[in-house]
């Protein structure tokens, strides 16, 4: 087992260079190579890293080809509006699953894919699951989930046609220091915008257990979807509350005003967290905790009351002070 | 010179006194505004758990059912030592039985007690959810029940308060599936007074020796012919008006 060629895909974004970092310190991983359009947000040791845009086919195949890699760990997804448009996220995630993992199956080596997804795939449609499980059907309902669903089912074709294992990991909103996650943004605002006749409750990963899940699920070459969520849920205006903020209730019409004042303000609402806020965006992640053997660090409003603990600005102070 | 310094005084505190009552008035309506938002923050500081259920805003809506429903809780000791259970009600027309029912449960057993009936539109759907409603999902309820709550089913509704409808083998069949006791329970509430009585059964069990929907339906007809045997109980002439 020691030895294994592990490749992850958006190794330069806050969750991915966090699973590399974690894939670092396991001893059953050896060479360690990951792609991204833009350069890893932390410091790693022993990672090879390859900066090439998802749209370039021949770069990434002729990288993939030559590492060679045991296991694929594909983070490679742009959440709409958390550091792209949705529509450029829509065609840089729909590029890199396309390339990374087409890549991938031409690898003799192959024997694992690990992909990202999330609970959007279930979509929120009236009298759908409340809290649906991995044997829930899909039904997306807005543009993330659609996107994430096009992922599983290029992996699942891959898988089923060159015979490896493709496990999937559905995250529920990812909340961290450093996320760029729509949901966190827009609660992190001074006044936030919540529906006054629904308020339902939703639930969140925290990176950090997302990344464990990651580590964990290529570990043991997981087969199978599974729902990564943080225990307990919350609802908007009990989270604007939490962060002491202040909470601008709305009825209906009134939501086109505030995505655009939103938008000027530097958080941009799209689709998804709309629906979140209508819908709300529970999931029951207990089978994961059985099949990982990982336990989540927090619950969805210890998540959030982190959230809201995180500095706005880090000052670092200077190593050396100048005269 | 101590009566125009009187004099002056006085005139001074007429001056002053409508600036005082509009101050005193200003007083008055910031600390009511204060005392609102106060406790309009207590009801949204809290978090509600895995289905939704917020355990203090149940409370509250419990506390404030009390002016309605007086309730007369009856063989809640079948359910002491159970995980996961599926309490299956008979109801009258219009009489919300499932909800005060999960509410006043769950306040005798000291545990969260949700029903099956939510709408999924608001306001509706969302506000009963915070008191523990579920979707009418046979799926969903499986789920539920399969995770080791307690879950109050209504059978359909009727317009007498004597009769038991007709038991969703469907829904009953979900806790077939999660492998949980079912227990009848008979209820009865007046339209015009505050009396109420839910009485549960024994629990009944399921044939084994079905392997397939004819446990369910069975099961469905052992339901309807218990809770009406406890209804038939019931001292119908004199507190209960229906």
């Amino acid at each position: 087992m020691a030895g294994q060629r592990v490749l992850v895909s958006g190794m330069g974004g806050e969750l991915g260079s966090r699973v590399t970092s974690l894939l670092e310190e396991e001893p059953w991983v050896g060479a360690l190579e990951g792609i991204d359009a833009d350069p890893p947000r932390r410091r790693l040791h022993r990672a090879v890293f390859h900066r090439i845009v998802p749209g370039q086919h021949d770069r990434i195949v002729e990288v993939i080809k030559k590492f060679n890699p045991h296991v694929v760990v594909h983070v490679a997804v742009w959440e709409p509006h958390s550091r792209a448009a949705p529509a450029v996220a829509r065609s840089l995630t729909d590029d890199a699953a396309t390339s990374i993992l087409g890549a991938a199956a031409e690898c003799r080596a192959l024997e694992s894919i690990v992909i990202r997804s999330g609970i959007e795939i279930y979509g929120r449609a009236r009298d759908s699951a409340t809290r649906p499980d991995e044997d829930t059907p899909i039904n997306p309902t807005t543009q993330y989930g659609r996107m994430v669903a096009g992922i599983e089912s290029t992996a699942r074709r891959i898988g089923d046609r060159i015979g490896v294992t493709v496990g999937t990991l559905r995250l529920g909103t990812v909340v961290g220091a450093h996320v760029p996650s729509p949901l966190g943004r827009l609660l992190r605002m001074p006044a936030v915008p919540y529906s006054a006749l629904a308020d339902p409750p939703f639930t969140v990963s925290l990176d950090h257990d997302a990344a464990n899940s990651f580590v964990a699920a290529a570990r043991m070459r997981l087969d199978q979807p599974l729902n990564i969520v943080a225990p307990g849920a919350i609802t908007a205006l009990q989270a604007i509350r939490r962060g002491r903020r202040l909470p601008v209730p709305l009825f209906g019409p009134e939501w086109m005003l505030a995505k655009t004042v939103a938008y000027l303000m530097g958080a941009p609402i799209p689709d998804h967290v709309i629906e979140t806020l209508h819908r709300g965006r529970l999931a029951d992640g207990s089978r994961a905790h059985e099949v990982l053997e990982t336990a989540p660090t927090a619950t969805t409003p210890e998540v959030i009351d982190q959230l809201y603990s995180w500095p706005t600005v880090v000052r670092t102070p200077a190593r050396d002070a100048v005269a | 010179m101590p009566d125009d310094a009187t004099a002056r005084d006085s005139v001074a505190q007429v001056i002053q006194l409508p600036a005082r009552a509009a101050t005193r008035a200003a007083a008055a309506t910031t600390s009511t505004a204060r005392n609102g938002v106060e406790t309009m923050l207590r009801w949204t500081h809290d978090a509600v758990d895995d289905w939704g259920r917020d355990a203090r805003f149940t409370d509250r809506i419990r506390s404030i059912s009390g002016l309605r429903w007086d309730v007369m809780l009856d063989g809640q000791h079948h359910l002491d030592q159970v995980g996961g259970g599926l309490i299956v009600i008979n109801t009258r027309r219009l009489s919300l039985s499932p909800i005060w029912s999960a509410l006043h449960l769950g306040r005798a057993l000291d545990r969260p007690v949700r029903f099956v009936g939510r709408p999924d539109i608001a306001p509706t759907g969302p506000a009963l959810q915070r008191l523990g409603g579920l979707l009418t999902n046979s799926a969903e309820l499986t789920r539920v029940l399969a995770s080791g709550e307690l879950v109050v089913l209504s059978a359909a509704p009727t317009i007498s308060p004597h009769h038991v409808g007709v038991v969703d083998h469907d829904l009953v069949g979900a806790a077939v599936a999660a492998k949980v006791p079912v227990f009848p329970a008979a209820t009865a509430s007046s339209s015009l007074q505050r009396s109420a009585r839910l009485q549960i059964g024994a629990p009944i069990a399921v044939n084994q020796r079905r392997r397939g929907p004819l446990a369910e339906l069975e099961l469905a007809d052992d339901l309807t012919i218990a809770i009406g045997a406890i209804l038939d109980g019931f001292p119908w002439n004199g507190w209960l008006l229906s």
